[in-house]
């Protein structure tokens, strides 16, 4: 078997109890209480090769950072089978850590107080790094990632971009070959981000290091990530190539009128009567938006007839965004993937 | 070995970090014997009142509570974990700490450790040579060694006792008022347990040991012959109970649910 991750029909319930209403329902809870199982990962299933940049997304709850922690050792799985690096992440926690980075985006690895440098050299102690692998290795990471003149300062004064670099290089003390970043772009700006992914790729041409990224910034998953699986209510509803997922969903394009004076949905739907059209209205009774199907044809047609029928101020094409196709995915379900 | 030289590298950070905020570092020190002096002077008030508790002299007490001021301070030092379910369950910091190639106990230990706790040692020792010299008691050659057999017994008990509570908030991290009761509870050990009745010296001698932290092992360098069997079961006692709460963390760690996000 050549893969990193090997996931199988793993799935993890967590057990909640509900409470009963009023004083009455009270009482009868302190006897005997309801339980009710919840599914947040639901018997998924996942390969990953080793050299591989795979994003992780789905809404909030739907299990994505539950996955993450089955994978990482944190928690138990309830079922099913997890192989990472041809180890069982629960049965040797301790050796298992040492072959992987993990960032959470919303925690920290650092200690607070002291200086970026000494958490560095306490955490090459805690994973054994020895002396020359460390500064081999770091040299390149901390170049890359531009983090030489923090390296001194206690990490409670650095900022949250400055912090999420050093945060970065901190997983990586241990060069592992497989890294997980659970939401490592959240609070950015967009040069702290530019500056991550570019460093991702790096990490990831020069020690074919293999990375899994959860995030709810989509830019990040398009600039890093060929592969996307996609979680929703603890299944995975999507598993492949990002191109692929916008050419099934992303089909259609959307034309942006602004006109002259109000028009009526009636009177558009006359003018364009022989194309495939779908009017919606937009912020005032001047903008229309047409959506018809990505054909260059049909697009110049549509904008032919209309302009020919009416006076327009503005007119823009627009391709749907991925954004929008992940929001429609979760909005319709998966019906036509 | 390579736990030894992590624990090295811990204290130095520590001392680090310490060092810059000295003026806390004081103020801890000084409360802490503060709060020494306050158990002291209580009974120095009960023996205004009489001259023997069962059988007790007050110099006795007074060196019963200087040794358990010893273990104690061990105890406190490294295994003063009161807080872990509010800071490692609820916060969720036990997600970082499991993703690092160390026993998650260990590491959690390395993070609270408070190392001006160590104070108590001296402050116990002193209390222990007042009221040894009052006692006439001397001194044998193995009896450092034994001190220190007892003491390290001792502190496993409290540290036994004190990670199989922590170890609940795996099954429920909802909180308990259940730490400050044990360390009222604790104090009970530092009195001989015969003023007590049978059933609470029953529980702290088997159930919640705390017994074994101050009365029974002091009693054996007070000559009490008496006592000498619970003596010589100190270091049994702190190995088993500490060996339990390692089996429970163990346990307890597969059931860790995480925090939310």
């Amino acid at each position: 078997m050549n893969s990193m991750i090997h996931v199988e029909n793993l799935t993890k319930e967590f057990k909640s109890y509900s409470s009963r209403s009023g004083l009455k329902g009270a009482f009868r809870d302190l006897l005997t209480r309801n339980y009710k199982i919840h599914r947040a990962v639901d018997s998924i299933s996942l390969d990953v090769k080793p050299g591989e940049m795979i994003g992780y997304i789905g809404e909030n709850g739907a299990g994505k950072s539950t996955t993450i922690k089955m994978l990482t050792g944190i928690l138990t799985p309830t079922s099913g089978e997890v192989l990472i690096n041809g180890m069982n992440p629960h049965k040797e926690r301790e050796k298992f850590v040492k072959t992987i980075g993990v960032v959470f985006g919303q925690r920290s690895q650092l200690w607070w107080d002291i200086a970026v440098q000494e958490s560095f050299r306490l955490l090459k102690k805690v994973y054994n790094v020895s002396e020359e692998d460390y500064n081999s290795h770091m040299a390149m990471v901390i170049e890359a990632l531009d983090i030489a003149p923090l390296l001194d300062k206690p990490v409670r004064k650095l900022s949250l971009g400055q912090r999420m670099r050093c945060e970065l290089a901190a997983a990586l003390i241990h060069n592992p070959p497989l890294l997980f970043l659970d939401e490592p772009t959240i609070g950015l700006d967009v040069l702290v981000k530019l500056k991550i992914r570019e460093f991702l790729k790096e990490l990831n041409k020069q020690y074919n290091t293999t990375v899994m990224l959860t995030t709810h910034d989509l830019s990040d998953i398009e600039a890093l990530c060929e592969r996307v699986v996609m979680l929703d209510e603890g299944k995975i509803i999507y598993d492949g190539s990002l191109s692929q997922l916008k050419t099934s969903w992303g089909e259609g394009k959307q034309i942006q009128f602004h006109f002259k004076t109000p028009k009526t949905r009636d009177e558009l739907i006359r003018s364009t009567c022989q194309q495939l059209v779908v009017w919606e209205p937009g912020e005032n009774e001047n903008t229309w938006t047409a959506n018809v199907t990505n054909d260059e044809d049909i697009i110049s047609q549509v904008i032919g007839e209309v302009v020919a029928n009416h006076q327009i101020l503005d007119l823009k094409i627009l391709e749907t965004s991925t954004e929008e196709i992940i929001r429609n995915i979760y909005e319709e379900g998966i019906i036509h993937g | 070995m390579s736990h030894l030289s992590i624990f090295v590298q811990y204290v130095g950070q520590y001392m680090k970090t310490r060092l810059t905020y000295r003026s806390d570092m004081v103020v801890e020190i000084m409360s802490d014997l503060l709060f020494q002096a306050v158990n002291l002077i209580f009974i120095l008030v009960v023996f205004g009142h009489t001259n023997l508790l069962s059988g007790w002299s007050k110099d006795e007490i007074i060196f019963i509570y200087g040794f358990f001021l010893v273990p104690f301070a061990l105890f406190s030092t490294f295994f003063n974990i009161w807080d872990f379910n509010e800071r490692y369950i609820v916060k969720g910091e036990l997600d970082r700490i499991l993703t690092r190639p160390i026993h998650s106990l260990f590491q959690v230990i390395l993070e609270r450790m408070e190392l001006e706790s160590m104070f108590g040692v001296v402050t116990g020792l002193a209390v222990m040579f007042y009221a040894g010299s009052n006692l006439g008691l001397t001194i044998s050659w193995y009896d450092p060694l034994l001190f220190l057999l007892f003491v390290l017994g001792g502190a496993f008990v409290y540290a036994g006792i004190f990670i199989s509570l922590a170890t609940i908030s795996f099954w429920s991290d909802s909180r308990t008022d259940i730490m400050p009761m044990m360390y009222n509870i604790g104090n009970f050990g530092r009195y001989p347990v015969d003023i007590y009745n049978q059933i609470i010296r029953y529980v702290l001698t088997w159930i919640l040991p705390f017994a074994f932290v101050g009365v029974y092992p002091a009693a054996f360098f007070l000559d009490k012959t008496e006592w000498y069997g619970y003596a010589y079961l100190t270091p049994v006692m702190g190995i088993f109970f500490f060996s339990l709460s390692i089996f429970l963390w163990n346990i307890g760690v597969t059931k860790y649910r995480g925090a939310g996000s």
